[in-house]
């Protein structure tokens, strides 16, 4: 599959990012297998996956998402109220959505397109098609956020604040690393481990685009929960890792948040190269974890793009296709995740040095 | 090793008084020193727990300064040379904080006090005359008002004994940590140009004019620097000009000729060249290197531990499940809090419950206290507390609880967190920040952007 590929059909930075990466593409042929056999990648972009055309007719035939957190409280509370009953009413809504009785319509995006991997192995009748005619495409979660403006490029609060804290915020510092790497290009078995870094990316003099070759250490104190193993092979330069119970990544959407997202049945799609690594993360996104990730963002963002956060829980609840608890309500969501990410040396230094508890 | 440059006017407490390094790093009973200033008379400077030194009235009730702010919609806060804490009482909000708009009643209105009533205007007699940065501000009804360095100065309804603090904190992120965003007024600390200290969890810290943390090593001794040129690549001395001279608890060294290095308490300072954010203890996880406090803050109740967490180490019950504190301001211009036991409780029952109180302690339990438990400070505290309606209650009371409290705020645990972890944090409005939870952070290695 070509990773780069999904993104054809998709807005005007797409391609122009699609048409900046096809030099490496080539030079990715004549990719010499790396020192050691290790090659690390840093984090750079987080973008969930929204196959978007250009008006939004395709995929929003009922229009974009309407009823965000000015309008639903306009319409409730025309003449204002207390502060009990319309203030901290909507607010007690975010943290226990279940309660909610909102009859405020929230348009789904529609197929046939969606972007995302195929989870199960399966063709199922609510599966999208890729925009490169990949068939079984899982990707609810699209559903949701393919019509609302915070998902939706260039300009969505989420596309861009979120992603931008990726650069900004070290918690967000997400590494892989391969190892066991004979080739890039083709390697029938490599291992892949996920660390969180701790350093600023390396940018060019201009401080706006980040540079391959810089050096991240390893956060091996507080980043232990997110250090996890995976397994994969490398076909015809694209790293396909077999899917992981759960894979956990910090992003925190806000800054100072701390924020994370789980994916369940994780799996691992990217085009790498000896300079970057660029492709999907898909897995069934953990509601739980989701929600309250996407809830440490103040009502007053969330407004920005029309997103009530009671309204997108119930969606959630809804459209859930994964992982169902003891009484068979599903708990996950199926997800994509477009991840860009640049090569970086890893400082292993002295992990076993006793690290000191902050005590006095 | 290096030479000691002492004033001869200091040099006698420079020799008698050079404490050992554990004393300097860890001495608890070691306060900040301050710059003299002329004072009004009767007011006066008390040692606070949290805040080391601060200005008080003659009654030795901190004083506090509203410092004009901007929220999302507007401002509030007192510019220099006005008051706008007045004694009309709020009643509806002020859209400050969108999305909500302005216009909704407040709640409690029965009972809400109004600005003045929370925070006493420090008002000036007839014979005062102003000294220094002590001037005055003419109220609306005439009456003169203390103010340091243009500031409209107040005491706080909440502070019963010298050195409470329990008004508000200098201690920050982004404005937001403490909405109601009132501040102790303090003298300045008796540090060097170009050093700072900064209030955190732990106590009042050095950092440098940047504010990058400030460290000292095990292996100096006193006055003396063992950091040779392979350490300084990345443990770089906090440089002192060719002019500096020794003062008070700060000493010089001469590490090379006419190159000077500050030392606080005897101990040579460093910055540390991997930080890569302000006001951090990373350096301190490298093996003999710590920090410096100008003074400490008081010890977690020995029932607590610090846990690490994925963003840093918060404060944790035995169990090891994080601790969080609620912190609150409401919508009006007059921005009062509504996170100390007694205050509107509305607040806090939609984010821990949706309004359901039963619910609320489920999800969001009181950290409750054994029978017969106290606290060594006055920073925790045991109190009691109806859980019912989150006010303060008589021991007698039915149902009442005795809970932890930090700044005299009860304190709780999140239901749905494992040890380790912080689902909780942030949890509320604006990031937890204005009316929600934090965890009680000892140190966040990941707040906020990257310098």
């Amino acid at each position: 599959m070509n990773v780069l590929a999904d993104r054809r059909p998709a807005w005007r930075m797409e391609i122009l990012a699609a048409a900046a990466l096809a030099p490496l593409m080539v030079a990715s042929a004549a990719m010499a297998a790396p020192v050691d056999g290790k090659i690390a990648y840093l984090t750079t972009d987080f973008h969930w996956s929204v196959y978007q055309t250009a008006d939004g007719k395709a995929e929003c035939p009922q229009g974009l998402v309407e009823h965000g957190p000015r309008e639903v409280f306009t319409q409730l509370f025309p003449n204002g109220g207390t502060e009990i009953e319309t203030h901290l009413a909507r607010e007690a809504l975010k943290y226990f959505p279940e309660d909610t009785q909102d009859p405020f319509p929230y348009p789904e995006a529609v197929g046939p397109m969606a972007i995302g991997l195929n989870l199960d192995d399966k063709v199922g009748p609510l599966d999208f098609t890729s925009p490169d005619g990949e068939e079984g495409i899982d990707n609810q979660l699209f559903r949701i956020i393919g019509c609302s403006r915070q998902f939706r490029g260039p300009e969505g609060q989420l596309q861009l604040f979120a992603n931008r804290g990726i650069r900004t915020d070290l918690n967000n510092r997400s590494v892989i690393e391969l190892s066991g790497v004979d080739s890039l290009e083709n390697d029938d078995e490599v291992q892949v481990t996920v660390y969180r870094g701790l350093d600023r990316h390396l940018t060019d003099a201009s401080g706006a685009n980040i540079m391959p070759g810089g050096t991240q250490r390893i956060d091996w104190r507080f980043g232990k929960k997110y250090i996890q193993h995976m397994t994969g092979r490398i076909i015809d330069g694209v790293l396909h890792t077999d899917p992981i119970d759960a894979l956990v990544l910090p992003w925190g959407i806000f800054p100072g948040t701390f924020g994370e997202f789980m994916f369940r049945g994780a799996k691992l799609r990217l085009e790498i190269t000896d300079q970057k690594a660029v492709g999907l993360i898909g897995g069934y996104a953990d509601i739980e974890t989701y929600y309250r990730t996407l809830g440490n963002w103040s009502t007053h963002h969330l407004a920005y793009g029309q997103l009530d956060p009671s309204g997108f829980h119930r969606k959630m609840r809804e459209l859930a296709d994964g992982y169902p608890d003891e009484q068979g309500v599903m708990t996950a969501i199926s997800s994509s995740l477009r991840i860009d990410m640049v090569q970086v040396y890893l400082d292993h230094s002295d992990p076993a040095r006793p690290q000191q508890q902050a005590q006095r | 090793m290096r030479r000691i440059i002492c004033a001869s006017i200091v040099a006698l407490a420079c020799a008698v008084a050079m404490p050992t390094q554990a004393q300097s790093r860890a001495d608890a009973s070691l306060k900040e020193d301050y710059v003299r200033a002329e004072l009004p008379p009767g007011f006066q400077v008390v040692y606070t727990e949290l805040e080391g030194p601060v200005y008080a009235d003659q009654n030795g009730k901190t004083l506090y300064k509203w410092p004009y702010q901007s929220l999302r919609n507007g401002y509030v806060g007192d510019e220099k040379g006005k008051s706008v804490c007045t004694d009309k009482t709020s009643t509806t909000s002020a859209g400050l904080m969108s999305p909500y708009p302005p216009g909704l009643l407040l709640p409690d209105l029965d009972t809400r006090p109004s600005c003045t009533q929370m925070w006493p205007p420090a008002l000036a007699g007839e014979n005062s005359q102003p000294v220094g940065k002590w001037t005055f501000i003419t109220r609306e009804d005439g009456s003169r008002q203390w103010a340091y360095d243009g500031q409209a100065l107040y005491t706080s309804a909440l502070d019963a004994q010298v050195g409470d603090v329990l008004g508000g904190t200098s201690r920050s992120r982004r404005g937001m940590r403490h909405p109601a965003a009132r501040e102790p007024i303090r003298p300045l600390p008796n540090v060097p140009p170009g050093i700072m200290v900064v209030t955190t969890f732990k106590g009042r810290m050095l950092v440098n004019r940047e504010g990058y943390s400030i460290y000292v090593s095990d292996r100096d001794t006193a006055n003396a620097s063992n950091c040779d040129e392979q350490c300084t690549q990345v443990w770089k001395p906090v440089l002192a000009p060719a002019l500096a001279k020794p003062q008070g608890e700060w000493s010089v060294i001469e590490r090379a000729p006419g190159v000077l290095q500050w030392a606080f308490r005897s101990q040579p300072l460093y910055t540390y060249a991997r930080d890569i954010r302000l006001y951090t203890q990373k350096g301190s996880d490298e093996s003999g290197w710590h920090n410096v406090y100008t003074q400490l803050s008081p010890a977690i109740p020995d029932v607590f531990q610090l846990i690490d967490t994925q963003v840093g180490v918060a404060v944790g019950t035995a169990e090891g499940k994080t601790i969080y504190a609620y912190t609150c301001a409401d919508d009006a211009l007059d921005q009062l809090s509504c996170d100390y036991p007694g205050e509107p409780n509305v607040y806090r029952m939609a984010i821990c419950g949706g309004g359901n109180v039963d619910r609320c302690l489920k999800r969001w339990p009181y950290v409750t206290a054994a029978p017969g438990a106290t606290s060594n400070s006055r920073a925790w505290s045991v109190i009691t507390i109806d859980p019912r309606t989150g006010h303060l209650a008589r021991s007698d009371t039915a149902g009442a609880l005795r809970v932890w409290a930090y700044r005299g705020r009860p304190l709780y645990t999140y239901e749905r967190d494992a040890p380790g972890d912080i689902k909780g944090n942030a949890m509320g409005e604006w990031s937890g920040m204005r009316n929600g939870f934090i965890a009680l952070w000892v140190r966040e290695d990941f707040a906020g952007n990257d310098t």
